[in-house]
């Protein structure tokens, strides 16, 4: 608890009424809308080609009727000067003091601009998730990341300064001297993603540290949906001892939503975006409940290279509980459940990766690595699934398979081929893990 | 929500702020340890007003 007992970074914002959250947004939609008509060639274009100008975005009807960007396009303007970023860039070169691209995981990686302004915006989101998820300025954060062009980590670093907290970067070391290094100087919280935290604790017990007895208190994790898959964020609590906290975000939008104390699903930081889902058949932008849909989302306040009505892919669905904090941000329940473009036709059956996550992650005679191989057989998909037993659960084989596979089917409605692989031969990931892979010719 | 805190009041001290940049930046001419440290300083008072001023855009 906060000194001054506050649970909130901006009371006035988090807890706004919803009607007048809803008034704000229109607002500073129609402002940055005009920021972009003015200042960013591509915008202009995109806009006047929709036959739209600043003054007609006066309620959320207007802006749905505002053409969308996605990443093909930020791909495309990069062809365009100025270099390397495009004319979707809205202030002059010189202003731009940071360059981050987005890790390729789809694609061709896309550069990022950001002025100072748009840096201290960055932080002060980011402020936003560590406040909410009991950062104070007790706390000694240890970062083991890269410190490199992939934005990772780098805005939790400068909101974490920003609030106080003693940070500690773990830029070069290995993951072993992370952990001695947490233990030394007895940090209190850090931040990774979902696949490094378990594979932290994994490395913390091959030499000889338990890693609930360093003292970590609060982890929050990034890059990857599984600090909101309920198996994955058990076993990440059980194996530190920590409370974990899962926060969405993305570099060429921002950090736009986050998991605060109560643990209920995700808010969305409204103050600063607007998120809309769309129903991916019909186009619709849904309102209802624990309906799936692709989110459009817009960053208010980006300078440099604005993002407006971005067609993310990323499926989120809006929860139809709320959350005890007294924040009024909307929430979405379970994080990005999938991915537009990930959630892909096995057999003939929809398959969201994430679903095989949730149950290998569900099984303790399991390790926290497994991969998934789609083939195509002739006519046939072929499934496989590679994992590994833990040591001492060798002799559980033919159960344990027999479970898993009555689990998948139940979960996915798919049957998989199961590959046992020897304990620790899989591969391992520091960033973001790429456990399912389509082999099939598109 | 706004009756809580002294909005109007602290909108007006960031304006000042704002205001007092730009005279500094008049003043300093072409010395840039003073232009580039309003770089700074800019972008920290925008960041108080997109979480108090903008909140006089609902009012």
């Amino acid at each position: 608890m906060a000194k001054n007992g506050s649970i909130y970074w901006n009371p006035i914002m988090e807890t706004m009424p919803r009607e007048k959250l809803r008034e704000l947004q229109v607002k500073k939609f129609k402002r940055v809308f005009e920021w972009a008509y003015k200042n960013s060639p591509f915008y202009k274009k995109l806009y006047k080609d929709a036959g739209m100008e600043p003054g007609d975005i006066k309620t959320l009807e207007d802006i749905k009727k505002v053409p969308k960007t996605d990443k093909g396009m930020l791909r495309e303007v990069q062809n365009r000067p100025p270099f390397p970023y495009g004319d979707m860039l809205a202030v002059p070169l010189q202003d731009v003091t940071e360059f981050r691209q987005t890790s390729g995981t789809t694609g061709t990686p896309v550069y990022q601009a950001d002025t100072w302004q748009d840096w201290e915006w960055w932080a002060e989101s980011w402020a936003y998730i560590l406040y909410a998820q009991g950062y104070r300025d007790t706390d000694r954060m240890f970062l083991p990341f890269g410190y490199n062009i992939f934005v990772a980590f780098w805005a939790c670093h400068y909101a974490a300064e920003k609030l106080g907290c003693e940070v500690v970067p773990g830029g070069v070391l290995d993951t072993e001297a992370r952990i001695m290094k947490m233990q030394e100087l007895k940090c209190t919280a850090f931040g990774a993603t979902p696949t490094y935290v378990l594979g932290m604790a994994d490395t913390a017990r091959k030499i000889g540290i338990d890693p609930r007895s360093i003292g970590i208190q609060r982890i929050t994790c990034a890059g990857e949906p599984g600090a909101s898959i309920p198996t994955t964020k058990q076993r990440i609590e059980e194996a530190w001892g920590a409370k974990v906290y899962d926060h969405i975000g993305a570099t060429e939008i921002g950090a736009w939503s986050y998991m605060c104390t109560a643990q209920k699903g995700l808010h969305i930081n409204e103050a600063f975006f607007l998120v809309e889902i769309e129903d991916t058949e019909t186009g619709e932008i849904i309102e209802e409940p624990m309906k799936n849909g692709k989110m459009i989302i817009t960053a208010f306040d980006r300078q440099a290279k604005p993002c407006i009505r971005f067609d993310s892919k990323d499926v989120i669905r809006w929860a139809d509980y709320e959350c005890e904090c007294g924040r009024t941000f909307r929430i979405i329940d379970g994080g990005v459940v999938g991915r537009a473009d990930d959630i892909t036709k096995v057999k003939g059956v929809l398959l969201a990766p994430t679903a095989i996550e949730e149950v290998v992650r569900s099984f303790n005679e399991l390790s926290d690595e497994y991969e998934v191989i789609v083939t195509k057989k002739g006519d046939i998909d072929d499934i496989m699934l590679k994992i590994e037993i833990k040591p001492g659960f060798e002799k559980q084989e033919a159960d344990i398979l027999n479970r898993l596979k009555d689990q998948l089917r139940v979960k996915t409605n798919l049957g998989y081929k199961i590959e046992i692989h020897p304990y620790e031969s899989l591969p391992r990931y520091a960033l973001k893990a790429k456990r399912f892979k389509d082999l099939r010719p598109h | 929500m706004a009756k809580e805190y002294k909005i109007d009041e602290m909108d007006a001290k960031i304006q000042e702020i704002k205001k007092a940049v730009e005279e500094i930046e008049k003043l300093g001419g072409d010395i840039e340890a003073v232009k580039k440290n309003l770089v700074r300083l800019r972008a920290s008072t925008k960041m108080l007003e997109l979480n108090i001023s903008d909140v006089k855009l609902v009012m």
